[in-house]
C-alpha cells in the first residue's frame, strides 16, 4: 500500500547548465523591432505570437499585436553580468515586459524555437 | 489551366493512395481543376531536409487554396509539426471542423451536428517553452484580443451564413482568469453584433462531461486552440471516429483542407484505410470554393454507398480497398 513514508520529492539527474542567449519581450507601435550592435548578445529572431516575422519576408497579417518575442544569442562566453549591462543597454531605447535567460542543458538547449 | 489551381499535398504514409481516391472523386464531379502536385512531411526530409519545402510553400502561396493528406510529426524532438507551421506560416487561424452523424455507423444517439470553430494560430501553440531551471518547464499560454475577435466573428458569420442557431463559448475562465477571460470577453463583444443567434458560453470540463452525455444539445462551439484541438477529436469520435471527420483551416487570404487523422503508416501501400475524411475535407473546400454543387454530389454519392452498406472500408465494418470504395461513390455520384 501507498503510504507517506514511501512517497518523496522527485529530483531529476542534474546537468551542467551554460547561460547561451535572452528572450526579451518587447513592446512597441512601430511594428518589428530593429536593434543596434549589443556586443555580447545579437539579436537571431523576433516573433509575434510565437511566428517568426523576422528575419525573412512575412505578411502583415502575422504582426497581430504590439508584443514581440526578441531572442538574443551570447556572441561569447557570458554571465549573468553581461546579461545586466546588455539589459540596461536595451532599456534605453525599447520598452519591454518580460526578459528570459536562455540556458543549455548539458548539449540540449531549453528553450523551443518560433515558428 | 482549370478554372480553379490547387494546391494538392499527399503527405506520407497513407496519404498519396487516399488523395488519389479523393482527386478521381472530385474530379469526376465535374469541376475544373488543375490540381498543382507538392511534398510535404517525413518523406521530405531526405530529399529537402525539411517537412515543409519551400517549393510546396510557393504553391501554396500561389494558389491560396490546398488540399492536404496526412502528416506525422514527431513527438518530443526533432522537426517542428508541418501543420502547426502551415497554420503559423499563412495565419490560417480559423479551424472548422463538423461532426455529423454517418448513417452506416451505429451509434447511440438520435441526432449530433456539432461545429467546432477551434482559434489555431495561439494559445500555448505559440510555441514558446522554456526550462526555466533543471527541473522546471514553463510554456506561455498566448491569448490576444484581435485573435479571440477574429475566431469569434469568424464563427459567427459561419453560423449565420449556414443557418445556426446557438453559439458556445468554451473556456475555463473561473481559472485562468487573464488568458481566457479575455477570450470569454471578445466573443461577448462579438455576440452583440449577432442578436439572431443565442450566445452562451461553457466551461470546458463541464463542456467535455456534457458531450458524452448528450451531444444533441450541442450546436456551434468556440474554442481557443488547446481546448479546440481536444474536443474536436472528443466530437470526431462521438459521430464515428477520425475516419470521417473532415477539417479546414481558413484564413483571410489562403486557406487548407485536411482530414484531422494520422499517417497510419502501418498500413501504407495496402490500399486499405477510408479516404472519407480528406474526401470531405474536399467537399468543405468545394463549397469554401463557390462549387456547392460539386460538393452537394459528392456528398450524396458517398451518403449512398454508406447507406447500402455493400462496399465499405475495414473500420467501417467492411472488406472494400479504397480504390473500391471509391469507385463505388463515383458511381453512386452518377445516379443521385
Amino acid at each position: 500500500m501507498l503510504t507517506k513514508a514511501t512517497t518523496g520529492r522527485a529530483k531529476r539527474p542534474a546537468k551542467p547548465i551554460t547561460l547561451v542567449g535572452v528572450d526579451v519581450y518587447i513592446i512597441t507601435e512601430d511594428g518589428i523591432p530593429m536593434f543596434d550592435d549589443y556586443g555580447a548578445f545579437k539579436i537571431e529572431f523576433v516573433s509575434n505570437r510565437g511566428t517568426k516575422v523576422w528575419p525573412g519576408y512575412v505578411s502583415d497579417d502575422l504582426m497581430m499585436v504590439n508584443w514581440y518575442r526578441c531572442r538574443f544569442m551570447a556572441t561569447r562566453t557570458v554571465t549573468d553580468a553581461d546579461v545586466d549591462t546588455f539589459m540596461t543597454a536595451l532599456s534605453k531605447k525599447w520598452k519591454w515586459s518580460a526578459a528570459q535567460k536562455l540556458w543549455n542543458y548539458g548539449d540540449e538547449a531549453g528553450f523551443s524555437k518560433a515558428y | 489551366m482549370g478554372k480553379h489551381v490547387i494546391t494538392m499535398l499527399p503527405g506520407e504514409g497513407t496519404g498519396p493512395e487516399i488523395c488519389e481516391a479523393v482527386r478521381r472523386i472530385i474530379d469526376h464531379s465535374g469541376v475544373d481543376i488543375t490540381w498543382e502536385y507538392e511534398d510535404i512531411g517525413l518523406d521530405c526530409l531526405d530529399k529537402y531536409g525539411t517537412l515543409l519545402p519551400e517549393k510546396t510553400i510557393k504553391s501554396i502561396a500561389k494558389n491560396k487554396i490546398a488540399i492536404k493528406g496526412p502528416t506525422t510529426t514527431p513527438i518530443g524532438t526533432g522537426h517542428k509539426s508541418a501543420n502547426v507551421t502551415l497554420r503559423k506560416m499563412f495565419d490560417l487561424y480559423a479551424n472548422v471542423r463538423p461532426a455529423k452523424l454517418i448513417p452506416v455507423l451505429k451509434r447511440p444517439w438520435d441526432k449530433i451536428d456539432i461545429l467546432t470553430f477551434r482559434e489555431n494560430t495561439e494559445d500555448s501553440y505559440a510555441a514558446i517553452e522554456h526550462m526555466v531551471s533543471d527541473e522546471v518547464a514553463q510554456c506561455l499560454k498566448v491569448i490576444t484580443w484581435p485573435g479571440s475577435v477574429r475566431i469569434a466573428e469568424f464563427a459567427f458569420k459561419w453560423a449565420k451564413a449556414n443557418g445556426r442557431k446557438k453559439i458556445q463559448c468554451v473556456h475555463k475562465a473561473n481559472i485562468m482568469k487573464m488568458t481566457d477571460g479575455l477570450f470569454l470577453e471578445a466573443f461577448r463583444e462579438v455576440a452583440k453584433k449577432y442578436p439572431e443567434i443565442e450566445a452562451g458560453d461553457i466551461i470546458v470540463d463541464n463542456c467535455s462531461m456534457q458531450l458524452v452525455r448528450n451531444p444533441a444539445q450541442f450546436d456551434c462551439l468556440v474554442l481557443p486552440n488547446l481546448y479546440g484541438d481536444i474536443l474536436s477529436d472528443l466530437c470526431a469520435g462521438l459521430v464515428g471516429g477520425l475516419g470521417f471527420a473532415p477539417g479546414a483551416n481558413i484564413g483571410d487570404n489562403c486557406s487548407i483542407f485536411e482530414a484531422v487523422h494520422g499517417s497510419a503508416p502501418k498500413y501504407a501501400g495496402m490500399k486499405k484505410v477510408n479516404p472519407s475524411a480528406v474526401l470531405l475535407s474536399g467537399v468543405m473546400m468545394l463549397r469554401w470554393i463557390g462549387e456547392g454543387a460539386a460538393a452537394e454530389k459528392i456528398e450524396k454519392g458517398m451518403n449512398k454507398v454508406l447507406a447500402e452498406g455493400k462496399t465499405l472500408t475495414y473500420d467501417a465494418g467492411g472488406t472494400a480497398s479504397t480504390d473500391q470504395y471509391a469507385d463505388a461513390i463515383i458511381r453512386a455520384m452518377d445516379t443521385v
